[in-house]
């Protein structure tokens, strides 16, 4: 940015909102130059957000954005940081807007089951904090500790309980939004139920804050369940539990979600010595329906040949998920995860190339344990973890390997990325996912809103 | 600061970087106070890196972000990598101390003070017996005595905590415990030195105490204070190697075992505070409340965040003395979060813990008792076939 418009920005900004809620100093900015994304090695640090601002109401996100307008400056809005696609890396410099001191709960409604809160309350807050009032999101993603209600909407985020309560797009009743241009919008009544409108509110589910600012979010609750109980049973490998999950989702029995996979090292979960796949169920609801529903389920285990594990080690299994979400990141300094969807009967023949062919050509392999796994349930994603290429030519090849895998998810009638967005990172290749009609509607709709490109420009499509 | 020292660091910073999750803000006591990235293990970690490799010069501004750290590892045991950040905030600030920006004005006063009077607080040698008047005869007897009781700088210098030594040393007589005090004689630690960074002054502190300690030829060492207890026992490198060194709390709940004491019953709702440095740091969580379930009709409730979980008090590495208002803060959340529970009295033990929740509960209003454990455990206890 121009140094004489950043110090009139900058300026404007800190009489607006004080200037404990700007940053500017190296040593702060630095540390919001990106989300969790593998940015181009060698440009780690090429892209710094102009300024960082703290905003804590409304208003004061109003005041920001209006300031932006009158410069066009871009306006990056970040949530708990969490991403993994290159939605907050400030391609273009500009202002960052932090929501995280937005987290206020403004009101619980016990007997309309919903909750109206800013978007910087963390899932893992907000849980807690209906808990007292006997109420629960359930929105469980592997993020939820850091991971912002505004942000996962942006992001239409995944839950483990996506099953019986569905993802976050599932529970959004209405939002509020700062647009481009200062003014605020609500998308609606605060109901679950109306067909009255367009439903606006889904647009901005997923939109990467391409289209506005999220300020405040009215979610659908649900009653904290009487009972809860979990299935985990050991498998020979992937596709036998497989066998299980698929038997599980056709049967139209009742859980919270599940998934399959063909881990590393199932011993500290009490597997069998052999056996590699694993597949668990979760269940949520009053007591007699819980118990039936777990011995229905039991019974596809034994049917498929699957050992139960104990309930400490189904319980202890059930409690390392977030640590599965992140940690392999740390240990092995070279990771990407895909978060494909296939149909399920293509799955075999989606692994097969993508280890087999793009793996080895591009030289990306799984991570051990990490080969296979598929959610279960109603949002099936597909997913796999691999080391990223090394030496000569490595960022070439990772990013050719993304873009087959792109080619070969979509080639089956899928989506290139279930829950973890665009960002920069599937940019492209979200052109092989939209017809061209579908592409221009998008592009009418973010013109339509964003006339001068400054809701995070660069990301999740191109105008 | 060694090349292995540095490299360590960097390791630590940069497998961090990698990942980026965020993890450590959950439970970071002061990431929830001020909500900005520079202040969050995720977001030391990349100052860390970016200054090691030159992107961002440090300043003063990165030295207010290195100490803006309670070193209390909360951060850890969200951590799915468990790195160990807390050791790498230390190594930061030596090294940031080191490339030869200043120390934090507040605490070079506490780094002055412990060079020239033999504590951080600025109190006279012979202000360190002041809570002992009642046992000045106990004066540890070098080669005879067994039993050390180390005080602490804080808990013999706190008008404000001085029943606490004085319980404890009351409980030891109870019990019939061989054991002395060095009184005025008593040094530092150096645990304040290490923590802001004055590296070379803990190096001296630790060297002194050492010896002091050694000369007594003391079998063990008892000492109430958290930080003198983390302090001696993980960070002297085997300079007290052979002795025993007990936290207060191991202690008392050894001498109720071993039947030395007898307690009546307080039928009270009490929840327990977890001191970072006796819990996170070193380990001790089972002690503190074998002596409170060994209370009857007392209840123990525990808070939503206990053990390794526990949130901070505040009032640790060097951030009460720069940022009071943001320690009260973290403190008087700990102390919302202890009357969620319905207890009567939030019981701890550490001197530190002690000053910040107490002060926070009255700060905001809080009917709480804070109370220590050794004074709790002293006022209804008696000795062995004693009255009840």
């Amino acid at each position: 940015m121009d140094p004489e418009v950043l110090e009139a920005v900058k300026k404007a900004l800190i009489s607006r909102l004080g200037e404990t809620k700007v940053l500017w100093k190296k040593p702060d900015i630095v540390l919001y130059r990106k989300d969790t994304y593998r940015i181009r090695f060698d440009e780690d640090y090429k892209y710094l957000p102009d300024l960082v601002v703290l905003p804590e109401t409304t208003a004061e996100v109003q005041e920001i954005v209006k300031v932006a307008a009158e410069h066009r400056i871009p306006l990056i809005p970040k949530g708990g940081g969490s991403s993994r696609t290159g939605m907050l890396v400030p391609i273009h410099g500009g202002i960052l807007v932090d929501t995280i001191k937005m987290n206020r709960v403004i009101e619980v409604s016990v007997p309309n089951l919903y909750v109206t809160v800013q978007p910087g309350v963390t899932l893992k807050e907000l849980e807690e904090h209906l808990s007292e009032h006997n109420l629960a999101l359930n929105q469980e993603q592997g993020s939820l500790r850091m991971a912002t209600v505004g942000g996962s909407i942006s992001t239409s985020g995944f839950s483990r309980k996506h099953q019986k309560y569905g993802t976050i797009a599932d529970r959004v009743m209405s939002l509020e939004v700062v647009l481009a241009d200062g003014r605020i919008l609500r998308t609606g009544q605060k109901v679950l139920y109306t067909s009255t409108g367009y439903r606006l509110h889904q647009l901005f589910v997923g939109a990467e804050g391409t289209l506005g600012i999220i300020t405040e979010a009215t979610l659908r609750v649900e009653p904290l369940p009487e009972a809860r109980d979990a299935i985990v049973a050991f498998y020979k490998g992937f596709w036998e539990a497989n066998e299980a999950a698929q038997r599980t989702m056709a049967s139209g029995v009742t859980f919270t979600g599940g998934e399959a996979y063909e881990g590393h090292d199932m011993s500290s979960y009490g597997a069998p010595p052999g056996l590699k796949g694993l597949f668990y169920v979760g269940f949520e609801g009053i007591k007699g329906e819980v118990e039936a529903e777990v011995e229905f389920v039991r019974k596809i285990v034994a049917d498929t040949g699957g050992v139960l594990a104990t309930h400490e080690n189904a319980s202890k299994f059930m409690g390392m998920y977030s640590e599965q979400w992140c940690g392999a990141r740390t240990r092995t300094k070279s990771e990407d995860v895909l978060t494909t969807y296939v149909p399920m009967e293509r799955m075999v023949e989606f692994y097969d190339i993508l280890w087999n062919k793009i793996g080895k050509k591009y030289d990306i392999s799984p991570l051990p344990g990490e080969k296979y796994g598929l959610d279960v349930g109603r949002y099936r994603i597909v997913a796999g973890r691999f080391f990223l290429p090394k030496g000569e030519g490595a960022w070439e090849k990772y990013q050719s390997a993304l873009r087959e895998i792109a080619e070969l998810a979509t080639s089956m009638g899928g989506s290139v990325s279930s829950c973890h967005g665009v960002g920069i990172q599937h940019k492209e290749s979200i052109k092989l996912e939209y017809s061209k009609v579908a592409l221009e509607t998008m592009r009418a709709i973010k013109r339509a809103l964003d006339p001068d490109n400054i809701m995070n420009p660069g990301k999740k499509i191109d105008i | 600061m060694t090349d292995q020292e540095f490299a360590e660091m960097f390791e630590t910073a940069e497998s961090c970087v990698y990942c980026r999750c965020g993890c450590c803000k959950d439970g970071c006591p002061m990431y929830a106070e001020i909500l900005e990235e520079s202040i969050s293990p995720k977001g030391r970690n990349e100052l860390i890196r970016a200054i090691s490799k030159g992107i961002v010069e440090p300043d003063e501004r990165a030295l207010r972000i290195a100490f803006s750290c309670l070193l209390c590892r909360r951060d850890e045991f969200s951590c799915s990598a468990q790195l160990k950040n807390a050791d790498v905030t230390e190594s930061f600030r030596r090294y940031l101390l080191e490339r030869g920006l200043p120390m934090l004005p507040e605490h070079d006063l506490l780094a002055k003070n412990l060079a020239n009077y033999g504590n951080p607080w600025g109190e006279s040698k012979s202000a360190r017996k002041r809570w002992a008047k009642d046992f000045l005869s106990k004066r540890f007897v070098n080669g005879k005595t067994e039993t050390l009781f180390y005080v602490g700088c804080t808990f013999s210098l706190d008008r404000t905590l001085q029943e606490s030594p004085r319980a404890l040393a009351s409980l030891m007589q109870k019990a019939k415990e061989d054991f002395g005090l060095l009184l005025d004689d008593e040094l530092c630690c150096g645990s304040t030195a290490k923590r802001i960074g004055a590296a070379a002054l803990f190096e001296k502190v630790q060297k002194l105490n050492s010896e002091k300690i050694r000369a007594t030829g003391a079998k063990r060492i008892v000492t109430a204070c958290s930080g003198c207890f983390k302090t001696l026992k993980q960070d002297y490198g085997g300079l007290l190697n052979g002795i025993e060194i007990l936290h207060s709390t191991e202690y008392i709940a050894l001498m109720i075992e071993q039947g030395r004491l007898k307690l009546d019953e307080l039928p009270k709702k009490v929840t327990y505070h977890d001191p970072c440095h006796l819990g996170r740091h070193a380990g001790v969580y089972d002690a503190p409340r074998r002596i409170l379930s060994s209370v009857s009709r007392l209840k123990l409730i525990e808070m939503r965040n206990s053990r390794e979980k526990s949130g901070c008090c505040g009032g640790g590495a060097g951030v009460k003395t720069a940022y009071p208002s943001i320690s009260q803060k973290v403190a008087v959340r700990r102390i919302v979060e202890a009357e969620k529970t319905g207890a009567e009295m939030l019981v701890t033990t550490c001197p530190f813990c002690m000053q910040t929740l107490k002060s926070a509960a009255q700060e905001s209003g809080s009917k709480i008792e804070v109370i220590e454990l050794s004074v709790l455990i002293d006022r209804i206890s008696h000795p062995k076939g004693g009255r009840k």
